[in-house]
């Protein structure tokens, strides 16, 4: 099966490795990633700020690529990513005013009206391949890792583009629970990261980062899973800096959902470029037996 | 303008003799080149650097007694922009280390070298920065970096090429230094063609014995020309750049140094004077001059200034007797008329071919023999294509290349031809181009020796404007590489005259009153003013319209 | 017009020499809008060579006048189409109303920096241009390129820190400054396409060797004797050796093929 995928900038330097994991988990189901061509940036915190339509063109540009490309839908990973595309499309299905005035302004593109659904690789999974035959292909079970399932804001948030309800985690859970791992449900599991607050609040969004790891920590969790490269960056980078000034105690080994799964699926470890993670630990895995043997 | 339906019925008798033509390119079979003697024939019938109309003998300066055609005499045989006697030369608006006159491909690299060496620069240069012949060149740049190759051969290509008449130490200067000015390049960061290994992807050219042509797609003059412009950019504590500030006439110490130069604001008309150690002269070539009415492919502000400004004071020229005319410049359309269509073309395999679709001439021969031969064909033979707006054109059968290398190859090894063609409705890669010979190069130029040196202390010259390295004839790729070798011992060489210490006596125009007094003597009328600086293309209805016979003060006009 | 009759070639027509332009025999005018003002000019002229018909002299706005020097970039309209057109003055050919102004000249920001010390990755990019990110793919730069550049693309591209894909989608780049002219970013997109191209010749694309090695060779005074034994020659002995010379087959890759003659490698 082949899939077009979206995947946005921070996927191609910083967290290249929530991509590798994924492609290379994808492979082993035997689903072929294709990234469209000529994509840009998602839009990122622009396209979400309230009266500039100007912004929305970036987002929609990539949709209109994947129309042209044929695609009745688009997979993406990165949680900011998904949500400034589906939120793009949103406006491109139901408003028909800012639809008109964007698709003229894009008079260079063909007219696009949200005919291409964007999904999350979540949703993906559960809904196209399904966990059970996950569950199937899985390798090297995640037997005794507990992991904390972390959304953050921009997966469920705002409703209507939200991979599942407000309040809901069974997308993750099921996955990681397919994956053989135990999940432990938190609840800081989708207070914000923190997110762009870090560049002139960093203190503030330090002490956010260190309420949600405490929190996970308190759960029971060895692990924290995202999806997104911002929290990761939230979590992980300040992670260290959080143990050091004594404002957690307990270390969450914060990796993305794509490298669990495709460790769990055998993919080698080096493939999944652990070593972009801010706070993994490879350790972990292995001391639980979660890396497929060299 | 796509071709008429009178051309496109021409075309099918070019793509009836393809195959065949075809598989003899793939046996490695040509057509056969001409020997030295055909040669010699051809050229001394058809080329228009041998036929004795429009040439003249002038009678000052250094080169007294020399033939030329008419617009170059006249520009040797010129007055002054200034009144010598009149310029006051006390106040000087900048004083530098090294004066680069002219920013192309020599003059830019003679600036870096300069400034490596610790010195002050600054470029003036007449249009903008980069706007120049280099950035137009597009095929290539030699240089013996290969293993089956070698300066030696460089050096026997070159000086075949031109007849044997180049001045040697040149010659052996440019064959010398060819693969070092690439290496210098290449850690500049220009982006070669190149195999994925990094093996440059070089290719043979008219005239040459190995592939030795080393390119950038074809765009490789705007290549080297945008990194060099960039690394001056880069340097602007050393480097000042004066866009739009052409020299006029150079200036020289009482002890007949050269001491700077007067400079001209083209958009104001103020003049400035430059006092500096070193000058260069990198001012290009004359394709502006449209010697004999031909099209060129050069660009705006190619009109001889440098070597008019040299000769005022005292330092003559070599070959500039002898043009080259690119054997294939667009013919059609007529917007494109006079560019140029690069040599790789033919490298790549094109055939040139008369209205029957048939071959006429080895397309690979040296460029004066084989433009000679397209005159033939065309004016003498008869077997030219008319274009619907009166000129005369033949074939260069550029499809072929897409058979023998490929589909794909003309877009991917011509991609700036490719568009400029589509631009007018012409698919080069399935349809051939129109072309005749075209105005290109000014192959003479000012007296250097290989050390970039004039016979006056502390002026050099390099790239176009100097002549000898390529004798009565150039090949190509040898220019570029001409502009680096020579701009950078330029540089390099002033940098070192003023380390040695270098104290300037008071400025003077001396020479430019003597040589007026000499062309007054010769009795000589009525003489141009010139550096021309741009050539003029008002139409004769325009012209009139402006009433220059009626009008109370022609200056206030100007 | 292609009388097959071969003699029409020596028929005297008259006929545009030079670059000065011509109303050849029975050719239409129209009339084109420069800067509001109206002229009528002949059919198929290029917008510069019209100008020039017109009366006009360049001094800034022509450069090469051949399509690569990026001196010459004009924006039109159609009368009654609200479409802006961007082209080379030098490459696009006059259409009837057409209403046109030059822009020769567009402030970009440049930022300075050494070759030798930036190295190969994008974030010394990034940190030179952190206007960079204040793209919104709006796309006007792509719109307004006269050499069909995806700027977009490249600007797309370095953002995902692609040097090389943007140093190949630039590569057309003739810094004409039409892209900058119309980014609602202020990004000096042609500025940075030159640094991007610079670093990947420099540090991203692979060394030729067989350079750096004939670099040594020269260096070390390898063929300073041979050429100094070909500049004493007499002319015929050069001819000699000149017609002797073998030429490298075409059809072989370089660096494939080895001469006979290895005396003078
Ligand atoms: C279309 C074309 C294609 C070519 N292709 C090739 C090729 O493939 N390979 C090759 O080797 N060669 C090629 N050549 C030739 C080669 O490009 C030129 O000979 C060479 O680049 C000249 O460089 P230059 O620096 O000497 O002069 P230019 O690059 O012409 O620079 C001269 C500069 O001096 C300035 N100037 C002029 N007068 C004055 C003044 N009075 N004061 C101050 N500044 C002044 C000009 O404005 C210009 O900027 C080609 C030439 C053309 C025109
Ligand atoms: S004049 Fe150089 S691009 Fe038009």
């Amino acid at each position: 099966m082949k899939i077009s995928y979206y995947p946005g900038c921070t996927l191609k330097s910083k967290a290249a490795n929530l991509e590798a994991a994924a492609v290379a988990a994808l492979a082993t189901l035997g689903i072929d990633v294709e990234e469209i061509d000529r994509w840009n940036c998602c839009g990122a915190v622009f396209s979400l700020t309230a009266d500039d339509l100007i912004h929305q063109v970036g987002p929609v540009r990539n949709l209109v690529r994947a129309k042209e490309q044929g695609a009745t839908q688009l997979v993406t990973l990165c949680s900011m990513c998904y949500n400034t595309l589906a939120r793009a499309n949103r406006i491109m299905r139901d408003d028909a005013v800012k639809r008109d005035t964007i698709n003229r302004f894009m008079d260079e593109e063909i007219d696009y009206a949200g005919e291409v659904e964007v999904v999350h690789l979540l949703t993906f999974l559960e809904r196209e391949v399904g966990w059970q035959k996950i569950r199937e292909k899985v390798k090297v079970p995640l037997e005794g890792l507990r992991v904390a399932p972390y959304y953050g804001c921009t997966l469920q948030r705002p409703a209507d583009v939200g991979i599942e309800p407000f309040g809901s985690f069974h997308l993750m859970t099921g996955l990681l629970e397919a994956l053989g791992a135990t999940v432990t449900p938190f609840a800081a599991a989708d207070t914000c990261c923190g997110s762009y607050q870090v560049l002139n609040g960093e203190a503030g969004a330090r002490s956010t980062a260190a309420v949600i790891l405490d929190n996970a920590a308190a759960s029971g969790a060895e692990a924290l899973a995202t999806s997104c490269p911002l929290c990761e960056y939230n979590l992980g980078k300040q992670q260290g800096r959080l143990l050091e000034a004594g404002q957690i105690t307990t270390a969450v080994p914060t990796f993305y959902f794509t490298q669990l799964l495709a460790v769990a699926l055998g993919v080698a470890p080096e493939s999944c470029l652990f070593d972009l993670n801010s706070a993994a630990s490879l350790d972990l895995l292995k001391t639980k037996n979660c890396l497929v043997a060299a | 303008m796509a071709y008429t339906p009178e051309m496109k019925e021409l075309i099918k008798r070019v793509e009836a003799t393809r195959p065949e033509r075809l598989a003899r390119a793939r046996r490695g079979e040509n057509y056969p080149a001409l020997t030295m003697a055909e040669r010699e024939e051809v050229l001394s019938k058809y080329h228009p650097d041998y036929q004795s109309d429009a040439k003249r003998t002038v009678q000052v300066g250094p080169n007294k007694g020399d033939t030329f055609q008419e617009g170059v005499a006249r520009l040797l045989e010129s007055r002054s922009i200034v009144r010598p006697d009149k310029v006051n030369l006390s106040t000087v608006d900048f004083d530098t280390d090294v004066l680069v006159l002219g920013g192309g491909g020599a003059g830019t690299s003679a600036a870096i070298m300069a400034s490596q060496g610790g010195c002050r620069v600054i470029i003036a240069t007449k249009l903008r920065h980069g706007d120049s012949n280099t950035i137009m060149a597009e095929g290539g740049i030699q240089g013996a970096t290969q293993e089956c190759d070698s300066p030696y051969y460089h050096y026997l290509d070159t000086i075949g090429g031109g007849h044997f008449t180049n001045q040697r130490d040149l010659v052996a200067a440019l064959a010398h230094d060819a693969p070092l000015s690439i290496a210098w390049l290449e850690s500049l960061g220009m982006i070669f063609n190149k195999l994925p290994d990094g093996r440059m992807d070089s290719r043979h050219f008219g005239g040459s014995s190995r592939k030795r042509m080393q390119s950038a797609g074809d765009m490789t003059g705007a290549e080297i020309m945008r990194v060099i412009r960039d690394e001056v950019r880069n340097r602007s504590n050393l480097i000042t750049t004066l866009e739009f500030h052409p020299a006029v006439e150079l200036l020289l110490d009482e002890e007949g140094k050269c001491a700077g130069a007067i400079l001209m604001n083209m958009e104001t008309r103020e003049f400035s004077i430059v006092r500096a150690k070193a000058v260069v002269i990198a001012t290009g070539g004359f394709g502006r001059l449209h010697i004999k009415g031909f099209a060129t492919t050069n660009h705006y502000g190619a009109t001889m200034d440098g070597v008019v400004m040299a000769y005022r004071a005292g330092v003559g020229n070599k070959c500039l007797h002898s043009t080259q005319y690119h054997p294939t410049g667009v013919a059609y359309p007529e917007q494109n008329v006079g560019l140029l269509i690069t040599e790789k073309v033919r490298g790549l395999g094109a055939h040139v071919l008369n209205i029957d679709g048939e071959q006429f001439c080895f397309p690979l021969e040296p460029r004066d023999v084989e433009s000679a031969e397209l005159i033939r064909e065309a004016m003498d033979v008869g077997k030219g294509i008319i274009t619907p707006t009166g000129r005369v054109g033949l074939w260069l059968d550029s499809p072929m290349i897409e058979e023998l290398h490929g589909p794909g190859t003309v877009k991917k090894e011509l991609p700036a031809k490719f568009i400029q063609f589509e631009r007018h409705g012409i698919d080069i890669s399935k349809e051939p181009m129109l072309v005749y010979p075209t105005l290109h190069y000014q192959n003479g130029g000012i007296n250097v020796n290989g050390d970039s040196e004039t016979i006056i202390p502390g002026l050099y010259g390099a790239g176009e404007a100097i002549g000898g390295v390529h004798g009565e004839n150039r090949l190509m790729g040898n220019s570029l590489q001409d502009i680096i070798t020579f701009g950078r011992r330029a540089g390099r060489n002033a940098a070192s005259y003023i380390q040695g210490g270098v104290t300037l006596k008071g400025l003077t125009l001396d020479h430019v009153v003597k040589f007026e007094k000499e062309l007054a003597e010769a009795g000589i009328e009525d003489p141009a003013i010139a550096p021309i600086l741009l050539p003029d293309y008002a139409t004769e209805e325009v012209v009139e319209r402006r009433w220059t016979e009626a009008l109370t003060d022609r200056a206030a006009l100007r | 017009m292609c009388d097959a009759d071969n003699t029409t070639t020596k028929k005297t027509i008259r006929v545009a020499t030079g670059d000065r332009a011509i109303l050849p025999e029975g050719a239409k005018t129209i009339p084109i809008y420069i800067m509001g003002k109206k002229y009528d000019v002949p059919e198929t002229l290029t917008i510069m060579k019209a100008m020039e018909f017109a009366g006009f002299k360049f001094l800034r706005g022509a450069g090469c006048r051949g399509g690569i020097c990026g001196a010459c970039p004009t924006v039109y309209r159609m009368a009654g189409d609200y479409k802006l057109h961007y082209g080379l003055a030098c490459q696009t050919v006059v259409e009837a109303n057409m209403y046109l102004a030059q822009i020769p000249f567009f402030p970009a920001n440049r930022a300075e920096y050494n070759i030798e010390e930036i190295g190969g990755a994008a974030e010394a990019i990034h940190a030179l241009y952190p206007e960079l990110f204040r793209c919104v793919a709006c796309n006007l730069c792509t719109k307004a390129c006269p050499m069909d550049v995806d700027v977009l693309g490249y600007i797309s591209a370095l953002k995902q820190g692609n040097i090389k894909k943007a140093a190949q989608l630039s590569f057309d780049c003739i810094q004409c400054g039409l892209c900058a002219s119309r980014c609602m970013g202020e990004i000096p997109q042609y500025h940075i396409a030159q640094l991007a191209r610079r670093v990947y010749g420099r540090y991203i694309q692979p060394r030729a060797e067989h350079l750096a090695k004939r670099v040594e060779e020269i260096e070390s005074g390898k063929y300073d004797a041979m050429l100094q034994d070909l500049s004493a020659m007499s002319k015929e002995e050069l001819e000699k050796c000149y017609v002797e010379r073998e030429r490298e087959p075409d059809m072989t890759a370089p660096g494939a093929w080895q001469p006979k003659e290895t005396r003078y490698l």
